[in-house]
């Protein structure tokens, strides 16, 4: 299974919030190229990166930090954050970026997501971002009536490559992944589905392993990295059996 | 310069020289044809469809650059659809005629209505090292590298290749036959593994007397 760090970007620097709360948020670097490097060094074979700003913006707002990320380290990256047209994903594509991310766009715009599954197969994921099991957008600042199931079942059928779910609550707080709903969510899909949002101990990764086989293809880590609550080499070793 | 890597509109240059010059090997990326004759090596990278590649070559004047670069017994990479444009042809969208450099052809993965095996191929998977090859010098058996390719290559001949992996039907992973090498996958992708493989790559640009 996949250990995936997180380096989410606002402002140019490498921080965390708290269940995706703007005001609760944690200057972990600002040197985002560099804490990519430091996990490149420690084993991770993909990066997580999502730009904070663009979420909310609905565009693209720390490009040059994600160019310098893509050119700078030896492994795929994942780019999620304000990507609402084919265009973009294709601006993306063009920096390095090997696959990028739609969110809002699933929901409000599931033709765009669609449009881009079709110009550039394999290299589309969907994040589902849920709380309480319905789907969140804007940052997070949203929520829908729309349930995470029914969403990933369209974006599946649109042609999406991943997805990525998160559980809103869990997220920032090392409490604990939400294995349960994420192995739901794999086992009524056929593409691979990333878990994301609350991992604080080996345990948490440890729960996750037994459903890889349906479909659990990798697991996004955030803080626990960077306050040391898990070490991402040992996670790696953990996860790879 | 040491490595001339070729700009013909596809591919992501910098990552690949990026990657060089983390392993202390000197990269220019370059659509001059002075340029790339002048390099001790030469890299081709690919990405997207193999008839936009070739058309792409031709457009920028660089097939020639090219043919003159693998005959002059340079040491010559190429990288992803750049090691299938090696070959006779491909499929893909095809048949498409290719350099033909080596005997073969690239075929889409057949088994693309499994959901096992989704195709493009993306992700880890592993080299199995078959002919050696200088390239996967001190690459243990097995070691992961980063895939993204919907075709693949079916070499003639299997003293060419160097290593093969399997994802639904084992594939041409790499080629080394004299100066000519290829990677399927991405080594400026790969980690380690990956840099190990430029490096591996500069020592044999290094010790060419052509």
């Amino acid at each position: 299974m996949l250990i995936i760090p997180a380096i989410d970007l606002r402002a140019g620097k490498c921080v965390r919030l708290l269940r995706g709360d703007y005001a609760h948020e944690t200057v972990y670097g600002d040197d985002p190229a560099a804490m990519g490097r430091r996990w490149v060094a420690e084993g991770a074979t993909f990066l997580h990166v999502v730009d904070l700003d663009g979420a909310l913006q609905g565009q693209t707002v720390n490009g040059a930090a994600i160019a310098a990320l893509c050119s700078s380290l030896a492994i795929p990256i994942q780019v999620g954050g304000g990507v609402r047209t084919v265009e973009r994903a294709g601006i993306l594509f063009g920096m390095g970026v090997d696959r990028v991310i739609f969110g809002t766009a699933a929901l409000e715009e599931p033709a765009v997501v669609a449009d881009a599954c079709r110009r550039f197969p394999g290299r589309i994921a969907v994040g589902i971002d849920a709380r309480d099991g319905k789907v969140a957008v804007k940052g997070w600042t949203e929520t829908s009536a729309v349930t995470a199931a029914d969403l990933a079942q369209r974006m599946q059928d649109a042609g999406a490559a991943r997805i990525i779910y998160t559980d809103i609550s869990r997220d920032g707080t090392q409490e604990g992944v939400n294995a349960e709903a994420t192995a739901a969510l794999a086992a009524a899909l056929e593409i691979p589905v990333i878990a994301s949002g609350g991992v604080g101990t080996l345990d948490h990764i440890r729960a996750l392993l037994p459903h890889e086989a349906i479909g659990v293809e990798g697991v996004i880590v955030g803080r626990a990295l960077y306050t040391g609550a898990v070490d991402l080499a040992t996670a790696i070793a953990v996860a790879a059996v | 310069m040491e490595v001339a890597v070729i700009d013909y509109g596809m591919g992501n240059l910098r990552s690949v020289q990026k990657g060089f010059e983390k392993v202390g090997v000197t990269a220019e990326v370059t659509r001059d044809p002075d340029r790339i004759a002048a390099a001790r090596g030469v890299v081709l990278p690919g990405v997207g469809a193999f008839g936009a590649c070739m058309e792409n070559l031709a457009q920028y004047g660089l097939v020639d650059s090219v043919r003159s670069a693998i005959d002059s017994g340079r040491p010559f990479l190429g990288i992803c659809v750049g090691l299938q444009l090696l070959f006779e042809e491909s499929e893909e969208y095809g048949p498409v005629r290719g350099l033909g450099v080596l005997a073969g052809r690239c075929k889409r993965f057949a088994h693309s209505d499994d959901p096992e095996y989704r195709v493009p191929h993306m992700g880890w998977n592993q080299l199995e090292k078959k002919a050696p090859s200088p390239l996967l010098d001190g690459i243990d058996d097995g070691a992961f590298v980063y895939f993204v390719h919907s075709y693949y290559a079916d070499a003639d001949d299997p003293g060419i290749v160097a290593a093969s992996t399997v994802y639904g039907n084992e594939f041409v992973a790499c080629v080394s036959r004299d100066n000519v090498h290829g990677c399927q996958f991405h080594p400026e992708k790969s980690q380690t593994v990956g840099l190990k493989i430029l490096d591996n790559f500069g020592q044999i640009v290094r010790r060419s007397k052509t």
